[in-house]
Protein backbone atom coordinates (compact mmCIF):
# COMPACT_ATOMS: atom_id res chain seq x y z
CA UNK A 1 0.00 0.00 0.00
CA UNK A 2 3.00 2.28 0.52
CA UNK A 3 4.20 2.06 -3.08
CA UNK A 4 2.10 4.38 -5.17
CA UNK A 5 2.25 2.86 -8.63
CA UNK A 6 0.69 -0.58 -8.03
CA UNK A 7 -2.04 0.77 -5.78
CA UNK A 8 -2.89 3.42 -8.39
CA UNK A 9 -3.26 0.66 -10.97
CA UNK A 10 -5.38 -1.39 -8.57
CA UNK A 11 -7.61 1.59 -7.83
CA UNK A 12 -8.10 2.05 -11.51
CA UNK A 13 -9.10 -1.58 -11.93
CA UNK A 14 -11.42 -1.31 -8.97
CA UNK A 15 -13.08 1.69 -10.54
CA UNK A 16 -13.67 -0.18 -13.79
CA UNK A 17 -15.34 -3.02 -11.93
CA UNK A 18 -17.23 -0.48 -9.90
CA UNK A 19 -18.55 1.16 -13.05
CA UNK A 20 -19.49 -2.23 -14.53
CA UNK A 21 -21.32 -3.06 -11.30
CA UNK A 22 -23.16 0.28 -11.45
CA UNK A 23 -24.25 -0.64 -14.98
CA UNK A 24 -25.54 -4.02 -13.80
CA UNK A 25 -27.38 -2.40 -10.88
CA UNK A 26 -28.96 0.33 -13.01
CA UNK A 27 -30.08 -2.25 -15.57
CA UNK A 28 -31.68 -4.42 -12.88
CA UNK A 29 -33.52 -1.43 -11.42
CA UNK A 30 -36.02 -1.52 -14.31
CA UNK A 31 -34.70 -1.35 -17.90
CA UNK A 32 -33.43 -4.96 -18.12
CA UNK A 33 -36.81 -6.25 -16.88
CA UNK A 34 -38.58 -4.17 -19.53
CA UNK A 35 -36.47 -5.54 -22.39
CA UNK A 36 -36.78 -9.03 -20.94
CA UNK A 37 -40.57 -8.69 -20.72
CA UNK A 38 -40.69 -7.42 -24.31
CA UNK A 39 -38.75 -10.48 -25.51
CA UNK A 40 -40.99 -12.99 -23.71
CA UNK A 41 -43.23 -12.66 -26.77
CA UNK A 42 -40.56 -14.00 -29.13
CA UNK A 43 -40.64 -17.42 -27.45
CA UNK A 44 -44.22 -18.37 -28.37
CA UNK A 45 -43.70 -17.13 -31.95
CA UNK A 46 -40.66 -19.36 -32.41
CA UNK A 47 -42.53 -22.26 -30.86
CA UNK A 48 -45.44 -21.70 -33.26
CA UNK A 49 -43.23 -22.14 -36.36
CA UNK A 50 -41.65 -25.29 -34.91
CA UNK A 51 -38.18 -23.93 -34.18
CA UNK A 52 -36.29 -25.29 -31.15
CA UNK A 53 -36.01 -23.34 -27.89
CA UNK A 54 -32.27 -22.95 -28.46
CA UNK A 55 -32.86 -21.09 -31.73
CA UNK A 56 -35.31 -18.73 -30.02
CA UNK A 57 -32.71 -17.98 -27.32
CA UNK A 58 -29.96 -17.61 -29.93
CA UNK A 59 -32.11 -15.09 -31.81
CA UNK A 60 -32.13 -12.88 -28.71
CA UNK A 61 -28.35 -13.17 -28.37
CA UNK A 62 -27.49 -12.61 -32.04
CA UNK A 63 -30.30 -10.43 -33.41
CA UNK A 64 -30.88 -8.54 -30.16
CA UNK A 65 -33.75 -6.50 -31.58
CA UNK A 66 -37.32 -7.33 -30.50
CA UNK A 67 -39.16 -6.02 -33.59
CA UNK A 68 -36.74 -7.82 -35.96
CA UNK A 69 -37.23 -11.11 -34.08
CA UNK A 70 -41.01 -10.70 -34.07
CA UNK A 71 -40.92 -9.98 -37.81
CA UNK A 72 -38.71 -13.00 -38.40
CA UNK A 73 -40.85 -15.59 -36.63
CA UNK A 74 -44.10 -13.86 -37.59
CA UNK A 75 -42.98 -13.72 -41.23
CA UNK A 76 -41.96 -17.39 -41.25
CA UNK A 77 -45.37 -18.20 -39.82
CA UNK A 78 -47.17 -16.34 -42.59
CA UNK A 79 -44.98 -18.03 -45.24
CA UNK A 80 -43.03 -14.98 -46.44
CA UNK A 81 -40.17 -15.58 -48.91
CA UNK A 82 -36.76 -15.41 -47.18
CA UNK A 83 -35.28 -12.54 -49.26
CA UNK A 84 -38.41 -10.40 -48.76
CA UNK A 85 -38.32 -11.18 -45.06
CA UNK A 86 -34.63 -10.25 -44.80
CA UNK A 87 -35.38 -6.97 -46.60
CA UNK A 88 -38.25 -6.01 -44.29
CA UNK A 89 -36.16 -6.91 -41.23
CA UNK A 90 -33.30 -4.78 -42.58
CA UNK A 91 -35.63 -1.80 -42.94
CA UNK A 92 -37.05 -2.29 -39.46
CA UNK A 93 -33.53 -2.31 -38.00
CA UNK A 94 -32.41 0.89 -39.73
CA UNK A 95 -33.01 2.76 -36.47
CA UNK A 96 -29.80 1.20 -35.13
CA UNK A 97 -27.71 3.34 -37.46
CA UNK A 98 -28.38 6.72 -35.77
CA UNK A 99 -28.64 5.09 -32.33
CA UNK A 100 -25.33 3.27 -32.59
CA UNK A 101 -23.64 6.40 -33.95
CA UNK A 102 -24.68 8.41 -30.87
CA UNK A 103 -23.42 5.65 -28.58
CA UNK A 104 -20.12 5.43 -30.48
CA UNK A 105 -19.60 9.16 -30.09
CA UNK A 106 -19.72 8.75 -26.30
CA UNK A 107 -17.78 5.49 -26.01
CA UNK A 108 -15.03 5.61 -28.56
CA UNK A 109 -11.47 6.20 -27.39
CA UNK A 110 -8.25 6.91 -29.23
CA UNK A 111 -6.62 3.69 -30.53
CA UNK A 112 -9.67 1.61 -29.72
CA UNK A 113 -9.78 -1.49 -31.92
CA UNK A 114 -12.63 -1.83 -34.39
CA UNK A 115 -13.48 -5.20 -32.81
CA UNK A 116 -14.14 -3.50 -29.46
CA UNK A 117 -16.33 -1.03 -31.31
CA UNK A 118 -18.27 -3.80 -33.05
CA UNK A 119 -18.75 -5.44 -29.65
CA UNK A 120 -20.09 -2.17 -28.23
CA UNK A 121 -22.37 -1.74 -31.23
CA UNK A 122 -23.86 -5.20 -30.84
CA UNK A 123 -25.35 -4.32 -27.45
CA UNK A 124 -27.11 -1.21 -28.75
CA UNK A 125 -30.83 -1.61 -28.57
CA UNK A 126 -33.51 1.00 -28.02
CA UNK A 127 -33.66 0.60 -24.25
CA UNK A 128 -29.89 0.54 -23.84
CA UNK A 129 -29.60 3.56 -26.10
CA UNK A 130 -32.25 5.65 -24.36
CA UNK A 131 -30.88 4.90 -20.88
CA UNK A 132 -27.22 5.38 -21.77
CA UNK A 133 -27.96 8.59 -23.66
CA UNK A 134 -28.93 10.30 -20.44
CA UNK A 135 -26.55 8.53 -18.05
CA UNK A 136 -23.24 8.40 -19.95
CA UNK A 137 -22.62 12.14 -20.49
CA UNK A 138 -22.36 12.81 -16.72
CA UNK A 139 -19.94 9.92 -16.28
CA UNK A 140 -16.13 9.86 -16.34
CA UNK A 141 -14.96 8.85 -19.81
CA UNK A 142 -13.02 5.84 -18.42
CA UNK A 143 -16.09 4.55 -16.58
CA UNK A 144 -18.38 4.67 -19.59
CA UNK A 145 -17.32 1.48 -21.39
CA UNK A 146 -17.42 -0.84 -18.34
CA UNK A 147 -20.73 0.75 -17.34
CA UNK A 148 -22.12 0.21 -20.84
CA UNK A 149 -21.06 -3.44 -20.98
CA UNK A 150 -22.40 -4.09 -17.47
CA UNK A 151 -25.71 -2.57 -18.49
CA UNK A 152 -25.90 -4.20 -21.94
CA UNK A 153 -24.83 -7.71 -20.91
CA UNK A 154 -27.34 -7.72 -18.03
CA UNK A 155 -30.18 -6.76 -20.39
CA UNK A 156 -29.14 -9.40 -22.92
CA UNK A 157 -28.68 -12.26 -20.46
CA UNK A 158 -31.97 -11.61 -18.68
CA UNK A 159 -33.77 -11.35 -22.04
CA UNK A 160 -32.29 -14.61 -23.30
CA UNK A 161 -33.84 -16.38 -20.32
CA UNK A 162 -37.14 -14.55 -20.73
CA UNK A 163 -37.31 -15.67 -24.38
CA UNK A 164 -36.93 -19.26 -23.17
CA UNK A 165 -39.53 -18.59 -20.48
CA UNK A 166 -41.98 -17.34 -23.14
CA UNK A 167 -41.28 -20.41 -25.27
CA UNK A 168 -42.19 -22.73 -22.40
CA UNK A 169 -45.13 -20.61 -21.27
CA UNK A 170 -46.58 -20.09 -24.81
CA UNK A 171 -49.95 -18.50 -24.31
CA UNK A 172 -50.68 -19.55 -20.74
CA UNK A 173 -50.94 -15.95 -19.44
CA UNK A 174 -54.36 -14.29 -18.88
CA UNK A 175 -55.17 -11.92 -21.72
CA UNK A 176 -54.98 -8.65 -19.73
CA UNK A 177 -51.50 -9.51 -18.51
CA UNK A 178 -50.47 -10.42 -22.06
CA UNK A 179 -51.68 -6.96 -23.15
CA UNK A 180 -49.76 -5.42 -20.25
CA UNK A 181 -46.56 -7.17 -21.35
CA UNK A 182 -46.91 -5.77 -24.87
CA UNK A 183 -47.64 -2.31 -23.48
CA UNK A 184 -44.39 -2.28 -21.47
CA UNK A 185 -42.25 -1.33 -24.45
CA UNK A 186 -44.19 1.77 -25.60
CA UNK A 187 -44.82 3.04 -22.06
CA UNK A 188 -41.21 2.53 -21.03
CA UNK A 189 -39.88 4.25 -24.16
CA UNK A 190 -42.22 7.21 -23.58
CA UNK A 191 -40.87 7.76 -20.07
CA UNK A 192 -37.29 6.88 -20.91
CA UNK A 193 -36.88 9.33 -23.83
CA UNK A 194 -38.74 12.00 -21.86
CA UNK A 195 -36.28 11.52 -19.01
CA UNK A 196 -33.47 12.26 -21.45
CA UNK A 197 -35.06 15.47 -22.83
CA UNK A 198 -33.15 18.56 -21.74
CA UNK A 199 -34.42 21.50 -23.79
CA UNK A 200 -37.13 22.60 -26.19
CA UNK A 201 -35.61 21.02 -29.34
CA UNK A 202 -35.44 17.66 -27.51
CA UNK A 203 -39.14 17.87 -26.66
CA UNK A 204 -39.87 18.97 -30.23
CA UNK A 205 -38.10 15.91 -31.64
CA UNK A 206 -40.20 13.66 -29.38
CA UNK A 207 -43.47 15.49 -30.10
CA UNK A 208 -42.90 15.63 -33.83
CA UNK A 209 -41.96 11.97 -33.98
CA UNK A 210 -45.25 11.04 -32.33
CA UNK A 211 -47.35 13.38 -34.51
CA UNK A 212 -45.59 12.73 -37.81
CA UNK A 213 -45.72 8.94 -37.65
CA UNK A 214 -49.41 8.52 -38.62
CA UNK A 215 -48.93 11.02 -41.46
CA UNK A 216 -45.78 9.28 -42.65
CA UNK A 217 -47.55 5.92 -42.47
CA UNK A 218 -50.26 7.30 -44.74
CA UNK A 219 -47.95 8.93 -47.29
CA UNK A 220 -44.81 6.76 -47.19
CA UNK A 221 -46.30 3.35 -46.34
CA UNK A 222 -45.49 0.87 -43.56
CA UNK A 223 -41.89 0.19 -44.69
CA UNK A 224 -40.60 3.73 -44.80
CA UNK A 225 -42.82 5.58 -42.32
CA UNK A 226 -40.33 5.46 -39.43
CA UNK A 227 -37.43 6.53 -41.62
CA UNK A 228 -39.41 9.56 -42.89
CA UNK A 229 -40.61 10.37 -39.37
CA UNK A 230 -37.07 10.29 -37.99
CA UNK A 231 -35.50 12.28 -40.81
CA UNK A 232 -38.16 15.00 -40.97
CA UNK A 233 -38.83 15.35 -37.22
CA UNK A 234 -35.18 15.05 -36.28
CA UNK A 235 -33.94 17.50 -38.90
CA UNK A 236 -36.50 20.16 -37.98
CA UNK A 237 -35.62 19.85 -34.27
CA UNK A 238 -31.92 20.00 -35.15
CA UNK A 239 -32.39 23.16 -37.24
CA UNK A 240 -34.29 24.85 -34.42
CA UNK A 241 -31.50 23.93 -32.03
CA UNK A 242 -28.86 25.40 -34.39
CA UNK A 243 -30.94 28.51 -34.93
CA UNK A 244 -31.28 29.12 -31.18
CA UNK A 245 -27.59 28.53 -30.64
CA UNK A 246 -26.63 31.06 -33.33
CA UNK A 247 -28.97 33.65 -31.86
CA UNK A 248 -27.62 33.12 -28.37
CA UNK A 249 -24.15 33.37 -29.88
CA UNK A 250 -24.82 36.74 -31.54
CA UNK A 251 -26.50 38.22 -28.47
CA UNK A 252 -23.85 36.96 -26.07
CA UNK B 1 -27.63 -32.80 -38.32
CA UNK B 2 -27.95 -30.18 -41.07
CA UNK B 3 -31.71 -30.11 -40.55
CA UNK B 4 -31.22 -29.51 -36.85
CA UNK B 5 -29.05 -26.50 -37.59
CA UNK B 6 -31.36 -25.01 -40.23
CA UNK B 7 -33.42 -22.86 -37.80
CA UNK B 8 -30.19 -21.35 -36.42
CA UNK B 9 -28.70 -20.68 -39.87
CA UNK B 10 -31.94 -19.15 -41.10
CA UNK B 11 -32.13 -16.89 -38.05
CA UNK B 12 -28.54 -15.74 -38.57
CA UNK B 13 -28.89 -15.02 -42.30
CA UNK B 14 -32.43 -13.64 -42.46
CA UNK B 15 -32.61 -11.77 -39.12
CA UNK B 16 -29.19 -11.27 -37.48
CA UNK B 17 -27.29 -10.08 -40.56
CA UNK B 18 -29.87 -7.52 -41.81
CA UNK B 19 -29.95 -6.09 -38.26
CA UNK B 20 -26.22 -6.22 -37.55
CA UNK B 21 -25.40 -4.44 -40.81
CA UNK B 22 -26.71 -1.15 -39.38
CA UNK B 23 -24.80 -1.46 -36.13
CA UNK B 24 -21.58 -2.31 -37.96
CA UNK B 25 -22.23 0.42 -40.52
CA UNK B 26 -22.59 2.95 -37.71
CA UNK B 27 -19.20 1.92 -36.31
CA UNK B 28 -17.52 2.34 -39.69
CA UNK B 29 -19.22 5.70 -40.34
CA UNK B 30 -18.44 7.02 -36.86
CA UNK B 31 -14.73 6.32 -37.25
CA UNK B 32 -14.44 8.94 -39.97
CA UNK B 33 -16.39 11.66 -38.15
CA UNK B 34 -14.93 13.86 -35.40
CA UNK B 35 -16.79 13.37 -32.12
CA UNK B 36 -17.28 17.15 -31.97
CA UNK B 37 -19.06 17.06 -35.32
CA UNK B 38 -22.59 18.41 -35.55
CA UNK B 39 -23.46 15.28 -37.54
CA UNK B 40 -23.73 13.41 -34.23
CA UNK B 41 -26.10 15.98 -32.83
CA UNK B 42 -28.31 15.76 -35.93
CA UNK B 43 -28.23 11.97 -35.79
CA UNK B 44 -29.29 12.04 -32.14
CA UNK B 45 -32.36 14.14 -33.02
CA UNK B 46 -33.21 11.79 -35.89
CA UNK B 47 -32.97 8.79 -33.54
CA UNK B 48 -35.13 10.54 -30.92
CA UNK B 49 -37.88 11.45 -33.40
CA UNK B 50 -37.71 7.95 -34.87
CA UNK B 51 -38.14 6.37 -31.45
CA UNK B 52 -41.13 8.59 -30.66
CA UNK B 53 -42.50 7.40 -34.00
CA UNK B 54 -41.98 3.77 -32.96
CA UNK B 55 -44.04 4.41 -29.82
CA UNK B 56 -46.83 6.10 -31.82
CA UNK B 57 -46.86 3.19 -34.25
CA UNK B 58 -47.02 0.55 -31.49
CA UNK B 59 -49.94 2.38 -29.87
CA UNK B 60 -51.89 3.23 -33.04
CA UNK B 61 -51.45 -0.20 -34.68
CA UNK B 62 -51.20 -2.59 -31.74
CA UNK B 63 -50.46 -6.25 -32.31
CA UNK B 64 -51.49 -9.38 -30.46
CA UNK B 65 -53.14 -9.02 -27.08
CA UNK B 66 -52.52 -5.26 -26.97
CA UNK B 67 -55.04 -4.90 -29.82
CA UNK B 68 -57.69 -6.09 -27.34
CA UNK B 69 -57.24 -2.93 -25.27
CA UNK B 70 -59.72 -0.20 -26.23
CA UNK B 71 -58.30 2.91 -27.98
CA UNK B 72 -59.05 5.04 -24.90
CA UNK B 73 -57.25 2.49 -22.75
CA UNK B 74 -53.99 2.68 -24.73
CA UNK B 75 -54.10 6.45 -25.19
CA UNK B 76 -55.27 7.12 -21.63
CA UNK B 77 -52.61 4.81 -20.20
CA UNK B 78 -49.75 6.49 -22.03
CA UNK B 79 -51.01 10.02 -21.18
CA UNK B 80 -51.42 9.03 -17.52
CA UNK B 81 -47.95 7.46 -17.56
CA UNK B 82 -46.45 10.70 -18.84
CA UNK B 83 -48.37 12.76 -16.25
CA UNK B 84 -47.20 10.47 -13.43
CA UNK B 85 -43.66 10.59 -14.77
CA UNK B 86 -43.72 14.42 -14.53
CA UNK B 87 -45.60 14.50 -11.22
CA UNK B 88 -43.07 12.21 -9.53
CA UNK B 89 -40.09 14.35 -10.52
CA UNK B 90 -39.32 12.54 -13.77
CA UNK B 91 -39.60 9.04 -12.35
CA UNK B 92 -39.60 6.43 -15.13
CA UNK B 93 -40.75 3.82 -12.63
CA UNK B 94 -43.81 5.83 -11.53
CA UNK B 95 -44.72 6.44 -15.16
CA UNK B 96 -44.46 2.80 -16.21
CA UNK B 97 -46.36 1.58 -13.13
CA UNK B 98 -49.24 4.05 -13.67
CA UNK B 99 -49.51 3.33 -17.39
CA UNK B 100 -49.43 -0.43 -16.90
CA UNK B 101 -52.10 -0.32 -14.18
CA UNK B 102 -54.50 1.65 -16.35
CA UNK B 103 -53.89 -0.46 -19.43
CA UNK B 104 -54.31 -3.79 -17.65
CA UNK B 105 -57.53 -2.56 -15.98
CA UNK B 106 -58.89 -1.29 -19.32
CA UNK B 107 -58.47 -4.75 -20.84
CA UNK B 108 -59.73 -6.54 -17.73
CA UNK B 109 -62.98 -4.57 -17.66
CA UNK B 110 -63.72 -4.50 -21.39
CA UNK B 111 -62.98 -8.11 -22.26
CA UNK B 112 -65.76 -10.58 -21.42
Amino acid sequence: MTSTTPSAVDDNKGQHWGAALEGIKDALRLPAWVVAAALIGVGPLAQAVGHPIGAAMASTVFVWAGPAQVLFYGGLGSGMAYPALAFVIGLSSMRFLPMTMTIMQMLRRPNQSILTQFAIAHFVTVTVWAECLRRLPDMRVDDRIPYFFGFGVTCLVLSTFSTAFGFVLAGAVPIHFAAGLLFLTPVFFTCSISAGARDLPDWLAIGMGAVLEPLALHFAGPEFDLLVTGLVGGTVAFMIKMNRRTRVGTVG
Amino acid sequence: MIEMLAPYALMLVVAAVPTGIWRAGAVVLSRSISSQSLVFEWVRFVATALLAGVVAKLLANPSGALALAPDWGRLGAVVAAFAAFLAFRRSVFAGVLTGETILILSVYFTQP
